[in-house]
């Protein structure tokens, strides 16, 4: 769960489709006949890729965990398609994020190397870029972007502390 | 080939990317009914513009299809134009007179078509065996001769014409010396004329008539002028070199000279 080994990432894989169709799946909030908030955990699993993953990988294994979500999900696609962006967007990411002497990717066992902000702020553009994506595909129109807005809005924070959490108990290498 | 791999290594991530996005709207789409009824919806407002701009690639694709069924449509049109019917109706000019016996009848006809321009020519007028035209029968223009029938079909015939090297009709001058009209295949505005007798005077500019021997053309139709004489030394002979008085490559509107004492005439030959 805490290694960079594909053992670790399968098994980080299943518990992340696990939990967040089983379980943050049943969470939905809202008012007037509408749901805005909602808990996206799944794409901390394309956050989680090992760093020397090759890039055209990631965005093929963050398609497969978007198809796997939709087979619960019922949407088949949508989750799909805000994952495979979010695993093309990642290599942007970690470049803006890039510290100055660059990512040390055997440094250290435990990815303390990598700081508590770094951390936070790599996974609010994640969380971002996945949650806005996903909620666009949803409407897949841009006449509904206050849904689309709305729905972000809500649920960036809550997923995005969520997956904080779950990072900072873990403490996984990437 | 390896600039191709070289461009899928280092935009790997974004080919993926934009194939899997692609078959994840596919996939949304299909699944998806809001999804699908948005899209259904976006390409009925949207979609016009391009089904005009994909029609009209397409307009384009098939031009050749296009253009044999048109071609057929315009066979189809001209076959019903009057130029492609065969014109039934006959214009046979004869005289009724007690004193004259009428001996030939002029069969109107049209040359629909003529060989190309060679020592050899022919053309074919749209004139048959259901009107009476027979082998060996002239045709005649309203200036001079075109030339005599030699394949007769039931509605058309081929005719030899007089700019063929294998013609041979009599000739001859007003003052009863007559010859042999044939051509030598050089100039379609020039005949020549031989075996006239070296004493017979003649002179530039007279006048050359069929003589009706040969019970092909009426006697004393125009063939043309003298253009200059020829004495051929040794034979007692001359050639006159003559002016044809018409252009039978060029002449549209025939007639066919039908003989009717031909019969009779032909059984005094053979006995």
């Amino acid at each position: 769960m805490r290694g960079v080994d594909p053992i670790s990432n399968i098994i980080r894989f299943f518990l992340l489709v696990f939990l967040q169709v089983f379980i943050f799946r049943q969470v939905n909030l809202g008012w007037g006949g509408a749901d805005y908030v909602f808990v996206l955990v799944a794409p901390l699993f394309v956050a989680l890729l090992p760093l020397r993953t090759p890039r055209p990988m990631v965005v093929i294994f963050a398609f497969l965990l978007g198809i796997s979500v939709d087979f619960f999900y019922e949407t088949l696609g949508v989750h799909a398609a805000a994952a495979t962006f979010t695993g093309y967007i990642r290599q942007f990411v970690l470049a803006i994020l890039a510290p100055k002497d660059g990512y040390k990717v055997k440094a250290s066992p435990d990815g303390k190397d990598l700081s508590r902000t770094w951390w936070i702020q790599y996974l609010g553009f994640i969380i971002t870029a996945y949650a806005v994506f996903y909620f666009s595909m949803e409407a897949f129109s841009p006449v509904f972007w206050k849904q689309i807005l709305l729905k972000s809005l809500f649920t960036i924070p809550i997923s995005w502390m969520l997956c904080g959490i779950l990072v900072s108990f873990l403490r996984p290498r990437i | 080939m390896e600039q191709l791999l070289r461009i899928f290594y280092n935009n790997g991530s974004f080919i993926t990317f934009v194939g899997l996005q692609l078959l994840c709207m596919y996939l949304i789409i299909n699944n998806n009914s809001p999804q699908s009824k948005i899209f259904a919806e976006t390409m009925t407002v949207r979609g016009g513009s391009v089904n005009d701009a994909i029609s009209g690639v397409n307009s384009y694709l098939d031009l050749e299809e296009q253009n044999q069924v048109l071609q057929r449509e315009i066979a189809r049109l001209k076959g019903l134009l009057p130029e492609a019917q065969y014109n039934t109706e006959v214009a046979v000019d004869s005289i009724d007179d007690r004193t004259y016996l009428q001996r030939y009848t002029f069969l109107a006809a049209n040359i629909v078509n003529r060989s190309p321009y060679r020592p050899n020519n022919t053309c074919v007028i749209d004139r048959g065996t259901q009107l009476g035209v027979k082998q060996g029968q002239g045709v005649v223009d309203n200036q001079g001769l075109i030339g005599i029938v030699d394949l007769p079909t039931e509605r058309h015939a081929r005719v030899i014409s007089i700019l063929h090297r294998a013609t041979r009709i009599s000739a001859g001058l007003s003052n009863g010396h007559y010859g042999t009209l044939l051509w030598d295949g050089q100039d379609p505005r020039r005949m020549t004329v031989t075996d006239i007798p070296d004493y017979a005077e003649v002179s530039p500019g007279d006048t050359i008539y069929t003589t009706g021997y040969s019970n092909v053309f009426p006697t004393g139709q125009v063939i043309g002028t003298v253009e200059n004489t020829e004495i051929q030394p040794g034979t007692g002979s001359q050639h006159l070199n003559i002016v044809l008085a018409n252009e039978p490559l060029n002449s549209a509107n025939a007639y066919v000279v039908q003989d009717l004492f031909k019969e009779e005439l032909e059984t005094l030959k053979q006995r």
